[in-house]
């Protein structure tokens, strides 16, 4: 068994002769020694048994010198909305299946900064050749140290990400529907026949085709129409004849064209399915992503808090002092398993304090400093109570606040300033900011009078803010007859509705901890930052809970310091440069009001009119964007503000029926052929949701295809991730966007085809296939700035090689050359065989690698060298004003009510669509049940997509019930005991786990599971039916009884429970879980349960 | 498993061309427990237990063990064979070598003596110049330590150091102890896994050459020290050629 080479030359070298003693002479040597011996640790109980674990150290593997740069390509994992560049590792041996290449492993990619956390990055210029063997200088020894960055960091969610690609459930062709939808079963048909069938429609299913269904007409043109019926130039009657046609109702224009009842929903291939195909190819506005469902409402919180562009809440973790985790699990979730988790592990270890607001014990607040067990849905008054503390006790930085505009913060080397000092004209209607114009105010340099308006601190009188180098924060006066207020007086005000005491009751926490959390905040001047996302916002409250948030970190001025705020968009040009793909010569311009009534008001639509003003039948969303899928089904069933022609989903990233509150409402309305004439879903599996389409298409996995995920802000440099195609696993399977253009090509629509792409020079070139697009997108990205390198001969054949390996006879590549000019080829090449492009730390980053090696942290010791920092600045900035007053927040009504949506963050309940309560915080109602349900999102799960890793099942085989042991003590409840869930409109069954790591009155668990789809219901396809997935076995342990232990097993795709089929369905609408009117989300941690043990005989 | 150990025991290994009687086999648990008895006394002797260092000079032992040592090499066992050393010289003796960093001091474990350092970094020790020898904790103690830790071992020797030659030594015999009474109750597989194990840790013993080297220069007078370095050296040499099997 021995695999150590004896190397001799590492033995003592005492002598090359032979030697004078044998074995019998020595034990006669050594029988003296007894006395010796028996002093001696010798008899040490030793523990052989993990000797056979592995065949030789625990888990380090001893093939590391045998693949190269051909078995490798870069891409990008799927596994979660992290997207870390990873390298997949193609298997030597391939076996007979169908599939081009088997994959020996996934790994991160040693290119990347995002996956080589604790450690530097492998310089961009690297030879791959040298970064597969793990030959480069400078990256760990693997044969002392047994590892090197041969491979980045990746997770235990990403390295199962080679079940997802060989998941025997794959959807293997097109498939159409036998019997009524949802009936589980299928015939497959040909991708000629499913075209055409989705295109002209079907008799035998009784469904239109998309060409009956859609019309189209220029917004410009049909509106200049209307408006001549409205003057009585046109008559109505020839403007009907006119657009009977083409719009979906000419008593009402302003719901758009007839393509507007074509709806997308997917997740990404967001520059290439919506704003290509779907908004200019289509003339569709109905093209929606899955922020509804996710984190739409922080994500809006934020972006009213801030006048330049800042989505997110991320601090510059490596030279923060203080960090407040608020509602968010970095170390497992949010971007945060590979990079953020090293990163912030190793700033605790450096002295970094890290508190964590969060109901319960996640495994960030295992980590932190202080846990600070938040009642979920009252976030808004704790952050609101720190900032009354932090208030009363002068620990805001007046310095910052009173700089009113860009020029005053320059002078105090400032890159942000705030609005505090802004004056708010608070009686006009909306109460919006006052220009300069407003007050008459002349602006030196001739200004267009559009400045906001300080009183300066030195005159005492009004001025455009970039003319007063500090302004009043407290001011409430009239000018002109006109009564105007700072947004920092009324900031205050807000603040100072309630006092400390009762901030601190309706958060569910003490006032020393409120008191605690503020001060530590202020303590480290702008080394202080928060990171919040999903927690405190996915309430129906949670836009204005997100609000008092950001607003805290103004309070600081963090923005842009190192170790405070960070706000990093750097990457590099996608859609534009070489090859402009974000323009369709000719193509049309979408219009109208989207069925999800994103972006739009609701009192300056037809309807309102036509439906007598308030209450609206349904909700608007007048100020966030139009993603708002949780109402998407329920408003095709009411067919408000109209009905859906066709939807097409791709459920991999939008699986709703799974990630909506109140999910289990979806598959009534997608079996209702009135509801949807025609449903086509492109998946990688029959999932809970396709399962209802009519048909399913074959979609590639991650691994298959292309695609260009972004990165959040939470890095210091610049990168652009480049998914490509590494494995063919289901050789009939298409890309969803291919299909697309098929299906625009048999409509004759723009963007396809020939002609669809123009260069910079402006000659066109055709788009037949997915990489068409993308390569050009990958000229792009290699040209932005200062070019890559070109590909050495080298590097074109272990590009060659290496596609040719994993791809086999679906790598095309002079079809692949073609798709861009001859002279970027190279550059392309370097760009994919690296995964993406990926800045350096420092300048000349190559020559001071080979000084320092992998672990040194450059961008923080190389002063002006740094590409992250600037001094005591970012280099990426956010650079502008950040607000405490939202003028545009204050534009929208809501919809029910009628009243305006409040320009301030705030303290409320949390409250259904009729403003009757479901959480409440400021009032005194009780919920219906006690105990308050929230989930999260498990550390071995991205989302239902990785559900169908056994590796990662094992892990968690179903989702228990967190319940704090007083609670279950109240119920007589032990941990394990099969319990029962009862959430009012439904009762589940669950496992209880009864643990201190959750707050008393708050019950939780993962979601993700209880699962109807991916294998875990029986599927008939051609007459063969397959049986849903059983328990599964994988395990290289041998325990006493083998395949008779209990440990280590995964359970059946269908274990657990789903926790978002227990969320409450709004009060008013019934048929859809409840929404944040304002911020867009669904909200998803609000149901009021009752837990009750189960009978024992169950 | 397919190691061949595996299915033999004590099975006598074919007569040598040289016309030598059959040697003990390496297999037999007599000589395996005479090999934990060696490197049981050797580690307590660099560890600084001057006690038992004393005692095995003065009862012969190391005499005895001398034989190892091939006539040609040019080795000084001279000063362990004889018969009284002061207790109180030889413990300042190896506080001066071994422990306390000054004039005299050579660091008694293997990532000092790497030839090929974990890593570069900057220190201002003089112990220390970056990617030469003086490095503290460096790979090669966290090999020792990922050995230490397949089998639950927790050295007793060494001063925490994983990479110590005191610990390895200990481990080594811990290891031969171990692989005896696995042999004794017939146990051949884990036996021959101890056994590679044990291979493994003496494979990795090439910087006790350095390490001697290190210490003859530094211990010059008395040359106990530089006696026992040696006299480690050539038992480990020994061991890998003829010992392990």
């Amino acid at each position: 068994m021995s695999s150590h080479d004896s190397d001799a030359d590492a033995t003592p070298d005492s002598s090359d002769e032979q030697p004078s003693l044998g074995r019998r002479d020595f034990v006669k040597a050594a029988a003296g020694i007894g006395a010796v011996a028996a002093a001696s640790n010798a008899t040490f109980d030793l523990d052989p048994s993990s000797l056979w674990t592995d065949d030789d150290d625990h888990g380090v593997g001893t093939a590391y010198g045998e693949y190269d740069a051909d078995d490798v390509l870069y891409t990008t994992c799927g596994q979660c909305n992290t997207f870390c560049p990873i390298e997949v590792r193609l298997a030597d041996e391939s076996g007979d299946g169908p599939y081009s290449s088997l994959v020996r492993k996934l790994a991160g990619n040693p290119y990347s900064f995002l996956n080589t956390q604790p450690f530097a990055q492998v310089p961009y210029g690297s030879d791959p050749e040298d970064v597969a063997t793990g030959d480069l200088e400078g990256t760990g020894d693997v044969d002392t140290a047994r590892w090197s960055l041969s491979g980045g960091r990746m997770c235990l969610k990403g390295q199962a990400g080679i079940q997802t690609a060989f998941d025997s459930y794959r959807v293997r062709k097109p498939m159409k529907r036998v019997g009524p939808r949802g009936s589980g079963e299928w015939r497959t048909i040909s991708w000629e026949q499913a075209i055409e069938e989705i295109v002209e429609g079907d008799d035998e299913l009784g469904h239109p085709g998309i060409r009956d269904v859609w019309a189209y007409a220029p917004e410009d043109e049909v509106m200049s129409d209307w408006e001549a019926v409205q003057n009585g130039d046109l008559e109505r009657s020839e403007f009907d004849e006119r657009y009977e046609d083409v719009l979906i109702d000419t008593d009402h224009p302003d719901l758009g064209p007839k393509a507007n009842r074509i709806v997308d929903v997917g997740g990404f291939r967001r520059n290439f399915v919506r704003t290509r195909l779907w908004h200019q190819g289509l003339g569709s506005i109905n093209s929606h992503h899955h922020a509804g469902t996710c984190g739409s409402s922080s994500v809006m919180g934020n972006v009213r808090s801030y006048a330049g562009q800042k989505k997110r809440q991320y601090p510059d973790v490596e030279n923060c002092e203080y960090l407040l985790v608020w509602g968010t699990n970095p170390m497992v979730a949010n971007k945060g398993p590979t990079w953020l988790a090293p990163k912030l592990t190793n700033a605790i270890q450096d002295g970094m304090r890290m508190d964590v607001v969060d109901p319960r014990l996640s495994k960030t607040a295992e980590k932190a400093e202080k846990w600070v067990p938040v009642d979920p849905g009252s976030d808004a008054a704790l952050a609101m109570g720190m900032a009354r503390w932090i208030v009363e006790h002068d620990r805001h930085d007046v310095e910052y606040l009173r700089n009113p505009a860009e020029p005053a913060a320059a002078d105090d080397g400032e890159p942000t300033w705030s609005d505090a000092t802004h004056l708010v004209l608070v009686d006009e209607e909306a109460a919006p900011k006052a220009r300069a114009a407003d007050l008459d105010l002349e602006t030196a340099g001739g200004g267009d009078g559009d400045e906001f308006v300080v009183v300066d601190a030195t005159t005492g009188e009004p001025v455009p803010a970039s003319e007063a180098d500090e302004g009043v924060l407290d001011v409430e006066l009239t000018i002109d007859g006109r009564r105007v207020k700072s947004a920092w007086a009324l900031y205050r005000e807000r603040v100072f509705e309630y006092t400390l005491e009762e901030y601190a009751e309706m958060a569910g926490v003490s006032v020393a901890d409120v008191a605690e959390l503020a001060d530590e905040f202020t303590s480290h001047g702008k080394r202080s930052a928060i990171m919040a996302y999903r927690g405190p916002a996915k309430h129906s409250n949670g836009f204005y809970t997100q609000r008092a948030i950001a607003t805290l970190q103004h309070l600081i001025g963090n923005y842009d310091w190192k170790g405070g705020q960070i706000t990093p968009y750097a990457g590099f040009a996608t859609t534009t440069g070489r090859y402009d793909l974000g323009t369709v010569p000719d193509g049309y311009e979408p219009w109208g009001i989207p069925i999800v009534r994103g972006g739009v008001s609701y009192e300056e639509t037809t309807l309102f009119d036509r439906d007598d003003g308030y209450p609206a039948k349904r909700p608007w969303f007048p100020v966030a964007p139009p993603h708002e899928v949780q109402e998407l089904y329920a408003s095709a069933s009411d067919e408000y503000p109209y009905s859906i022609g066709a939807l097409f989903i791709r459920p991999y990233s939008n699986n709703h029926v799974m990630a909506v509150a109140g999910g289990d409402e979806i598959p009534d309305v997608l079996t209702d052929e009135d509801a949807i004439p025609l449903v086509v879903a492109a998946d990688t599996v029959i999932g809970d949701t396709s399962q209802y389409a009519d048909y399913v298409l074959p979609e590639p996995t991650y691994l298959e295809r292309w695609e260009n995920f972004g990165t959040y802000p939470n890095k210091r440099l610049a990168d652009e991730k480049i998914s490509q195609p590494t494995v063919k696993v289901v050789p009939d399977a298409r890309p969803f966007e291919e299909v697309l253009i098929d299906v625009w090509k048999r409509m004759d629509l723009p963007g396809v085809g020939e002609d669809a792409i123009l260069d910079a020079d402006g000659e066109s070139w055709p788009l037949h296939r997915a990489e068409d697009f993308y390569l050009k997108l990958v000229a792009n990205v290699a040209y932005d700035g200062d070019p890559v390198a070109d590909a050495s001969d080298e590097e074109l054949a272990v590009f060659r090689n290496a596609h040719e390996k994993g791809l086999g006879e679906h790598f095309d590549l002079e079809r692949w050359r073609a798709a861009v000019r001859d002279e970027e080829w190279r550059k392309v090449v370097t760009v994919l065989n690296r995964g993406g492009r990926f800045e350096e730390p420092v300048e000349d980053y190559e020559e001071a690698f080979a000084e320092h090696g992998y672990d040194y942290d450059y961008a923080d010791r190389y002063g002006d060298r740094s590409n992250a920092y600037d001094g005591e600045h970012m280099r990426y900035k956010l650079g502008s004003r950040v607000n405490f007053y939202s003028e545009v927040v204050a534009t929208g009504k809501h919809s029910y009510t009628g009243e305006r949506f409040d320009p301030l963050p705030r303290v409320d309940d949390v409250r259904h669509y009729d403003e009757s309560v479901q959480v409440p915080v400021v009032s005194e109602d009780a919920p219906d049940r006690p105990l308050q349900l929230i989930n999260w999102k498990p550390r071995t799960q991205g989302m239902t997509r990785t559900h169908n890793s056994p590796w990662l099942r094992e892990t968690r085989p179903e989702n228990p019930l967190w319940i704090n042991p007083r609670d279950a003590e109240e119920r007589g409840i032990e941990n394990g005991d099969a319990i029962e869930i009862d959430a009012g409109r439904r009762t589940v069954e669950a496992t209880a786990m009864v643990t201190n790591g959750i707050r008393p009155g708050v019950v939780g668990t993962m979601w993700g599971w209880g699962r109807t789809g991916d294998g875990a219901t029986a599927q008939t396809v051609d007459g063969s039916t397959r049986e849903p997935v059983d328990r599964y076995g994988h395990t290289p342990y041998e325990f006493d009884t083998p395949t008779r232990e209990e440990a280590g097993y995964a359970k059946g795709r269908d274990a657990g429970f789903a926790v978002n089929h227990l969320q409450p369905l709004d009060a008013e609408l019934g048929d859809a879980g409840m929404s944040d009117l304002v911020g867009g989300s669904n909200a998803q941690f609000d149901a009021s349960v009752e837990v009750c043990k189960r009978g024992d005989d169950e | 498993m397919s190691d061949p150990e595996s299915v033999g025991d004590f099975r006598e290994p074919t007569p040598e061309s040289s016309g030598r009687p059959a040697d003990v086999s390496p297999r037999d648990p007599a000589f395996l427990r005479a090999r934990s008895r060696v490197y049981a006394l050797l580690a307590a002797a660099l560890d600084g237990d001057v006690d038992t260092l004393e005692e095995a000079i003065a009862d012969g032992t190391f005499d005895r063990l001398s034989a190892l040592v091939p006539d040609e090499a040019d080795v000084d066992l001279e000063p362990l064979l004889e018969e009284t050393y002061d207790a109180d010289a030889l413990s300042i003796g190896y506080d001066n070598l071994f422990v306390v960093p000054g004039p005299h001091y050579v660091p008694p474990f293997a990532s000092a003596h790497a030839t090929d350092p974990s890593e570069e970094f900057e220190s201002d020790s003089r112990y220390h110049d970056a990617g030469e020898a003086g490095e503290l904790l460096g790979d090669p103690a966290a090999a020792m330590a990922r050995r230490y830790e397949r089998v639950g071992f927790t050295p007793a020797h060494g001063d925490g150091i994983p990479d110590h030659v005191a610990a390895i030594l200990e481990f080594l015999a811990v290891l031969a102890d171990a692989e005896a009474r696995h042999r004794a109750r017939g146990d051949a597989e884990t036996a021959a896994a101890l056994c590679d194990l044990q291979r493994e840790t003496l494979v990795d013993l090439g910087w006790l050459d350095a390490f001697h080297a290190a210490v003859a220069e530094r211990d010059a007078r008395e040359g106990v020290f530089a006696a026992l370095v040696a006299l480690v050296r050539t038992v480990a040499a020994w061991d890998v050629r003829v010992g392990v099997g």
